[in-house]
């Protein structure tokens, strides 16, 4: 065993733990969220990369923000603003939606938690 | 090794009025070429035999025999072996350009270029060890590379890296440790 046979395998080893670091941690970066306007078929973003998304509805432009993971809605041409006030989507399975501009919001990931439970 | 046997003779000339064939010269270098890459081709297949835990994951032993050549006749004998087992393997398993193919073409090229690089390595180089984990990790980088741009581009896949690249370098490790013995074996004398 040479030297550089040393150095290669000592290097290879340091190497896993950084590659277990980097690809293992944080969970959640598998994630997506899906966005949906009226009838339109969906387009999906990753959720690993800050954004902002405008989507045109019938009313006018809504603006989704993604950042740390998380996606809301940022403003929405809507009267009563509840997509507004439903605040950061970070789970998998949550979502919301304004329907007067017909935008709806899902993140969606691997293990969805529950969007209702029926007692 | 069969390496040392005489090169064969050429056919006697032909006495029917048909022109000469052209015959093809094989060296001393072909035919060890050939006799190695028979060799890792079948500890291909008989590897393939082996059932795996994850796609991407098997020992890889053939490798020794790359390695080895590496080590004793240099970098284009073992390029040769490593090309030819590749495409002799999957011909005789059926996976001719197949995903499989590509994906073991691939792990095989990248692991050649590394072992190119790594051998014109000034100063004192490295020996059967630092080669077979270096092969070994860039055989998995490669295929893995491929896997994920050309087949399945799926995030997920990426939680994938870290245990195959774990499992490349064990494999490499333990495929260079049996090389050095095995040139151990052939260097010391005869008993």
């Amino acid at each position: 065993m040479t030297r550089a046979d040393l150095v290669a395998v000592i290097l290879a080893v340091a190497l896993l733990p950084v590659l277990y670091l980097h690809f293992w941690s944080g969970g959640g970066f598998a994630e997506q969220v899906r966005i949906q306007e009226g009838n339109q078929p969906p387009h999906y973003y990753s959720l690993a990369r800050d954004q902002r998304i405008r989507v045109h509805g019938p009313l006018g432009d809504s603006v989704l923000e993604i950042l740390h993971g998380r996606v809301r809605f940022v403003s929405s041409p809507c009267r009563n603003k509840i997509c507004v006030h439903s605040g950061w989507l970070s789970r998998a399975g949550e979502s919301t939606a304004c329907l007067p501009n017909r935008v709806s919001v899902q993140i969606i990931g691997q293990d969805p938690r529950f969007d209702a439970i029926n007692s | 090794m069969t390496a040392e046997d005489p090169l064969p003779t050429p056919a006697a000339p032909r006495t029917d009025g048909y022109p000469e064939p052209e015959s093809i010269r094989t060296t001393r270098e072909d035919h060890r070429i050939a006799w190695l890459a028979a060799l890792a081709i079948a500890i291909h297949i008989a590897e393939a035999a082996l059932p795996s835990p994850l796609p991407g994951i098997k020992p890889g032993l053939a490798n020794v025999v790359t390695i080895a050549a590496l080590v004793r006749f240099g970098w284009g004998t073992a390029a040769w072996i490593s090309l030819l087992r590749v495409l002799m393997g999957s011909l005789l398993l059926g996976t001719f350009l197949s995903p499989t193919f590509m994906l073991s073409l691939s792990g095989a090229l990248a692991s050649v270029a590394t072992l190119g690089l790594a051998s014109r390595l000034p100063g004192a180089g490295f020996g059967p060890i630092g080669y077979s984990v270096l092969a070994a990790m860039a055989h998995m980088a490669g295929q893995f590379t491929v896997a994920y741009y050309v087949f399945i581009r799926h995030p997920a896949l990426l939680h994938l890296v870290p245990i195959l690249m774990t499992a490349a370098v064990i494999f490499g490790l333990v495929s260079g440790i049996i090389v050095l013995m095995m040139l151990q074996q052939m260097r010391s004398p005869q008993s």
